[in-house]
């Protein structure tokens, strides 16, 4: 899942007008930002999922440290407490929220290979409530955020430029319409190319 | 790597045109700019 994440960043700016619409986007993405050096390393891996070829929805996501329940609270407070410095403390906050949503959405979606602990310690049950078995759903979910998202921030980018000049007031039309846009074409090279 | 470019199409562009609204800054008390 990415781009019902997106969904969820654009969601947030609502809340939190003083964010860069691109700080709450790194926010959301923040836990596969960290697993994609890790990936690269070999220390997370992804398996396709026994019996098929791999492809959206048919991976085991063995990201045990970046996508652990423990180590996701950690990143995330880390992200919030370092973008703080910048867009004060409620923004932190909130972007604390927005990086820890990741998991949320996640879970939803993931076969069960989400960890309590990092490195999976104690070896306790992963977590996977597992949507992926039904991709078409998954990828309707996903669509479903990415709408959401951008109708709650087309509402906010109108109540921002209203009394505007014309051309101030179209670029949150505009902008709102490229998401959706951009969106869908982030969801359909998810789910057919990769 | 069609996926990748995808994604970074979609922040770059629109983290760009985002910092061409009014959106209130951290510092102004939620005033627009």
């Amino acid at each position: 899942m990415i781009t019902g994440h997106l969904g969820v960043a654009a969601a947030a700016k609502s809340p939190a007008r003083e964010i860069p619409l691109w700080v709450l986007m790194l926010a959301t993405l923040w836990l596969d930002v960290v697993f994609l050096p890790l990936l690269l390393l070999g220390i997370e891996e992804i398996d396709d999922l026994p019996g098929t070829d791999g492809g959206y929805g048919n991976v085991i996501i063995h990201a045990d440290y970046t996508h652990s329940f423990i180590g996701a609270i950690l990143l995330s407070i880390a992200f919030g407490v370092v973008a703080a410095r910048w867009w004060g403390g409620r923004a932190g906050f909130i972007l604390i929220g927005v990086a820890f949503s990741h998991w949320v959405l996640d879970l939803i979606v993931h076969h069960a290979d989400l960890p309590f602990m990092p490195g999976n310690a104690g070896d306790l049950p992963r977590f996977g409530l597992g949507l992926w078995d039904v991709p078409w759903l998954a990828a309707i979910v996903e669509l479903l955020l990415l709408i959401a998202g951008a109708w709650v921030y087309w509402r906010a980018a109108r109540e921002v430029t209203a009394g505007r000049e014309a051309t101030v007031r179209m670029r949150a039309h505009l902008l709102a319409g490229l998401m959706v846009v951009f969106g869908v074409v982030v969801l359909l090279t998810d789910v057919y190319i990769g | 790597m069609a996926f990748v470019l995808a994604l970074l199409l979609f922040v770059v562009v629109l983290g760009v045109l985002d910092r061409a609204l009014p959106w209130p800054s951290a510092g102004n008390g939620g005033r627009g700019r």
